[in-house]
C-alpha cells in the first residue's frame, strides 16, 4: 500500500477530512497567516531562580530531584566521575555513547573504564554528553544519532550527563533555536530529548516514586568556567 | 468500550457507596488544586502565558487546513508514513494492518487517550496480538480489566492494597511481601522491561504536532513512552488533527501550561520530540515510523459552536477542580473522558442522545473555567449542550414543561413578581414558627437532603425596590439641601428606573469578571432567535423557586 515516495496511504479519508477542515478554516494565503502568527508575540518563560545561568541551571536540576557536581575541566570531570562510580558501585565501569567529546576525555587519569556503545541490560551506569543544558527547566538535551543512543538515556539505573557550561541556554525556545541552527547543517535529528529528572511515577495513590521505567538516579556534571560559589548557591536556592 | 454515560445518575449513586474510594477522591480534590496553584503562582506570568497560547491555538484552528498541510509536508519529508482515519474503526484497522505487515506479535504502548477512544487494545487483541500498556497507571488498569478513571492518572481510583493484590495475582514471581509502593513500582519495572526489549511495535500518542518541522512532542514522567518510541523497530504515533501547533516554540509554551496544570511540576522528566525513522548513521531507533491522524468528528467540532473545545490540552485540571468529579469519580461518566472536559467531549464525539446526562452533571460553579490552561469557557459549553438537549427534546417532558413554564413566567415581569411575592409570603406565613420546612411539594430534591429555610416575607425584588426608593428619597433631600452645588450624584449607585430590569444577564455571571469578559455573541451561526432561548430568561431573577429545578439538585 505504501508507495516508494512515502505518500499518504489512505487518500480518501484524507480528502474527506481536508474538505471538512477547509470549510471550517478562514481563507488566507500563507504569508498573511505567518504575519498574523508573528503578530501574536512570544510566550513568557518561567523566571530563573538566579541571574547567573549556571546557578539557575544547577538549582533547577536539584529541584527536579537530580544530583549535581561542578568541575573546572575534563580532568576534574573524569575524577569526579570515578568518585561517583566508586561511591555507588565500588567499580570504575560505565557505558558511554560514541560521542567524540566523550572519547576525548582523559579517562586513564582516573582509571575509569568506559565501554563505548549502547547500554546492555544489566549495565547499571550510562554517561551522555549533553548537546545543551536549559536553565529555565533544569533539563539536559540530548539528540539521537551515531554518537548518542537513546537507550543510554533510559535503560540504566544511573544516568550521568556531562554538560559544558558554554552549552547552557536560558529557556526552551533558545534551545530550539540552537537545535534548528544545527539541524540546518546536519539534517533534523530523529529524536530530541529534554531530560529533567530521574524517571518517576505517582500512579499508585499519587505517591512519588523514582525509577519507574528509566533511571532511578540522574546525575548532572557541569563542566567549565563556573563561579566557585555556584554549587553552594544552587543548593541554597533549591533547599536541598 | 461500552458507553454507559446515560446512566450517570445510577453510576454516581453506586460510586458513592464505597467510603474508601470516596475518601481517596476527596484527598485528590484537596491536594491536586493546592499543588497546581503553587506551581502556577511560582511561574509568575501564568495568565499572560495562557492568553498567548490561547491566541496561537485559536489562530491555528482558524487556519487548520494550512497548518495540517504543512505538518503533512514536513512529516513526509522526515520519512514518516502518514495516515488519516475518519473514525476510530479506521484508526484501529490502519494500526492492525501495519502490525500484520511486519508480522508483529508483541506491541508495547505508551499512554494514549486517543487509542482509549478508539478501543485499539481490544481490537488488536482480537486479532491475536499481545498488547502491553506500559504507563504504570494504564498497566494497572489493563491488568485489572478496567478503564481509566482520570486522563492523567488512570489508576488513581485504586488503593495501594488493591494494586498489591493485583500484582500478586497477575505476576508469577513467587512469595514476596510487596509491602511498599516502591516495591510495586520496581516489580512493574521488572516485568515491563522484558516487554520493552521484546516488542515488535511501539505505539504512542502525541501532545503536540509541530507544523514547521514535522516533529511530534511526547511528554511523560516515567520514560515509558520514550522506550516505546526508541526500542521497537516500528513506531506508530496515534494522534488527532487538533494537536497541530505552528512552531516548536508554540509546543514548548503549551508545555509550560500543561505540566503545571496536570501535575504541578515545573517540568516533566521526559519531554521528547520525534521526527521520523532512524537516520542513515544512527545506532538505534525505529526503522519505520507511522503517524495516524484521527478525525473522529473533530472536523465537525471545528465547524460548530463548540470549536473552543479543540483548544483542550488534556491536562486534567478541570477534573481535579470539579466538585462533581471529586464526588463520583471518573467511571461514573461512562466513557473515556470524564469531568467537565469529558462532559463536553463525550456528547460531541459520541452523541448527545447517548450522553445527555453528562452536561447536566455540573453545578456551574465555574472552577473548571478558572483553572483551564486553555481558557475554555467550559461551563458555557456545558450550558449550551443543555440548551441543545432541550431543543432536541432529549430531556424528560416534565423537565421541559417546567422550563417552558418558567421561561414564559419570567418574561412577564409583573406576573412573575406577583407570583413569587405571593409564594414567598405564603411560605413565610406557613413556616415562620418553625423557621423552616422539612417537606415541600415539588421540592423533594431539596428537602430530602436538608431543610428549606422559611423566607423572611418579601422577595428580593421587593426588598431591592424598597432600598432604591429610600436611596432616591435621600438623594432628593440632599439635592434640595445643597441646591447651589451642581455636581453631586456621581458616587451614588446607577439610577434605576422604578419599572425596572427588562433584560439582565444572570447575576452569577456578572459576579465573575473573567466569565463576563468572555461573554460574547455565541450561537450566531445557528440563527437562533433570542426569544427561543431559555437560559437568559432563567437569569432574569434569582428568586429561589425554579419550577422543575429540583431534579438536578
Amino acid at each position: 500500500m505504501t508507495n516508494p515516495a512515502g505518500r499518504a496511504m489512505s487518500d480518501s479519508p484524507r480528502s474527506r477530512i481536508f474538505a471538512r477542515v477547509q470549510q471550517a478554516s478562514r481563507p488566507a494565503d500563507g504569508d498573511a497567516i505567518e504575519r498574523e502568527l508573528a503578530s501574536l508575540g512570544a510566550a513568557p518563560s518561567a523566571d530563573l531562580p538566579a541571574a547567573d545561568l549556571a546557578v539557575a541551571f544547577l538549582a533547577n536540576v536539584l529541584k527536579n530531584f537530580g544530583s549535581v557536581d561542578c568541575v573546572a575541566n575534563r580532568s576534574a570531570a573524569v575524577k569526579t566521575l570515578a568518585e561517583y562510580l566508586y561511591r555507588h558501585f565500588r567499580s570504575h565501569r560505565l557505558v558511554a555513547g560514541n560521542d567524540p567529546n566523550l572519547a576525548a576525555m582523559p579517562w586513564r587519569e582516573a582509571g575509569v573504564l568506559p565501554r563505548f556503545g549502547t547500554v546492555e541490560p544489566g549495565e547499571p551506569v550510562a554517561l551522555s554528553y549533553a548537546l545543551l543544558g536549559v536553565a529555565e527547566i533544569g533539563a539536559v538535551v540530548t539528540v539521537t544519532g551515531k554518537a548518542n543512543p537513546a537507550a543510554n538515556n533510559l535503560l540504566s539505573e544511573h544516568h550521568i550527563v556531562l554538560v559544558d557550561s558554554t552549552r547552557l541556554v536560558r529557556d526552551m525556545e533558545s534551545a530550539w533555536e540552537r537545535i534548528e541552527a544545527e539541524s540546518a547543517k546536519t539534517g533534523r535529528p530523529r529524536g530530541i530529548n529534554f531530560i529533567a529528572g530521574p524517571s518517576s511515577t505517582a500512579d499508585i495513590e499519587g505517591k512519588l516514586v523514582y525509577g519507574a521505567h528509566g533511571p532511578r538516579n540522574w546525575h548532572v556534571i557541569l563542566m567549565g568556567d563556573v563561579p566557585a560559589t555556584a554549587l553552594a548557591a544552587a543548593h541554597t536556592l533549591a533547599g536541598r | 468500550m461500552k458507553q454507559t454515560s446515560n446512566t450517570f445518575l445510577d453510576n454516581a449513586h453506586a460510586a458513592l457507596q464505597d467510603p474508601a474510594k470516596v475518601q481517596r477522591r476527596d484527598l485528590l480534590a484537596l491536594f491536586a488544586p493546592l499543588i497546581r496553584s503553587a506551581a502556577v503562582d511560582s511561574f509568575g506570568h501564568f495568565d499572560e502565558l495562557r492568553q498567548q497560547v490561547k491566541q496561537v491555538k485559536q489562530h491555528t484552528l482558524d487556519h487548520l487546513d494550512h497548518y495540517l498541510e504543512k505538518f503533512e509536508r514536513e512529516a513526509l519529508r522526515n520519512g514518516n508514513h502518514l495516515h488519516y482515519a475518519g473514525d476510530g474503526d479506521q484508526l484501529n484497522s490502519i494500526v492492525l494492518e501495519i502490525c500484520q505487515r511486519h508480522s508483529a506479535r508483541r506491541v508495547v504502548k505508551g499512554k494514549s487517550m486517543v487509542t482509549e477512544e478508539t478501543g485499539l487494545n481490544d481490537f488488536l487483541k482480537r486479532a491475536g496480538l499481545r498488547v502491553m500498556e506500559t504507563d504504570l497507571g494504564e498497566y494497572i488498569i489493563q491488568q485489572a480489566g478496567e478503564t481509566p478513571s482520570h486522563i492523567v492518572g488512570p489508576a488513581l481510583h485504586k488503593s495501594a492494597a488493591e494494586v498489591r493484590e493485583l500484582f500478586l495475582a497477575k505476576h508469577d514471581l513467587g512469595e514476596r511481601e510487596l509491602a511498599e509502593t516502591t516495591d510495586m513500582v520496581a516489580e512493574a519495572r521488572l516485568v515491563l522491561r522484558e516487554h520493552f526489549l521484546k516488542a515488535d511495535v511501539g505505539i504512542i500518542g502525541a501532545n503536540a504536532l509541530i507544523a514547521q518541522n514535522g516533529y511530534s512532542m511526547l511528554v511523560t514522567n516515567e520514560g515509558n513512552g520514550d522506550l516505546c518510541a526508541n526500542l521497537p523497530n516500528v513506531l506508530i504515533i496515534c494522534t488527532t488533527i487538533d494537536r497541530v501547533v505552528p512552531r516548536a516554540r508554540d509546543a514548548t509554551a503549551m508545555l509550560r501550561l500543561l505540566v503545571r496544570s496536570a501535575t504541578g511540576q515545573p517540568q516533566t522528566c521526559y519531554t521528547s520530540f520525534y521526527s521520523g525513522p532512524r537516520r542513515e548513521h544512527d545506532i538505534d531507533g525505529p526503522l519505520e515510523t507511522h503517524i495516524v491522524l484521527l478525525d473522529n468528528r473533530r472536523s465537525e467540532i471545528l465547524a460548530s459552536d463548540y470549536r473552543e473545545m479543540l483548544q483542550c490540552i488534556r491536562c486534567g485540571a478541570c477534573l481535579n477542580h470539579c466538585p462533581i468529579y471529586a464526588g463520583v469519580g471518573g467511571h461514573a461518566y461512562g466513557w473515556v473522558y470524564p469531568g467537565p472536559m469529558g462532559s463536553i467531549l463525550t456528547p460531541l464525539l459520541t452523541s448527545l442522545e447517548q450522553s445527555n446526562a453528562l452536561p447536566n452533571a455540573c453545578t456551574s460553579c465555574g472552577r473548571c473555567a478558572e483553572v483551564c490552561p486553555a481558557d475554555i469557557p467550559l461551563p458555557d459549553l456545558l450550558r449550551d449542550l443543555r440548551h441543545d438537549e432541550t431543543r432536541q427534546k432529549l430531556s424528560s417532558s416534565r423537565w421541559r414543561t417546567g422550563l417552558r413554564l418558567h421561561a414564559w413566567l419570567a418574561r412577564q415581569p409583573t406576573l412573575y413578581r406577583a407570583f413569587t411575592s405571593l409564594g414567598i409570603f405564603t411560605l413565610h406565613l406557613l413556616g415562620r414558627r418553625k423557621g423552616g420546612f422539612t417537606r415541600l411539594p415539588l421540592a423533594a430534591g431539596w428537602t430530602s437532603q436538608r431543610d428549606f429555610p422559611a423566607p423572611e416575607g418579601r422577595t428580593f425584588m421587593q426588598q431591592y425596590a424598597a432600598i432604591q426608593r429610600e436611596e432616591k428619597a435621600r438623594e432628593h433631600k440632599a439635592a434640595q439641601a445643597a441646591a447651589q452645588s451642581q455636581s453631586a450624584e456621581q458616587a451614588g449607585p446607577e439610577p434605576v428606573v422604578a419599572g425596572e430590569p427588562r433584560s439582565r444577564r444572570a447575576p452569577p455571571a456578572a459576579a465573575k469578571p473573567a466569565a463576563a469578559a468572555r461573554a460574547k455573541p455565541r450561537r450566531a451561526p445557528r440563527g437562533q432567535a433570542p426569544t427561543e432561548r431559555i437560559e437568559p430568561s432563567l437569569g432574569t431573577d434569582w428568586s429561589d423557586d425554579k419550577p422543575g429545578g429540583q431534579g438536578h439538585e
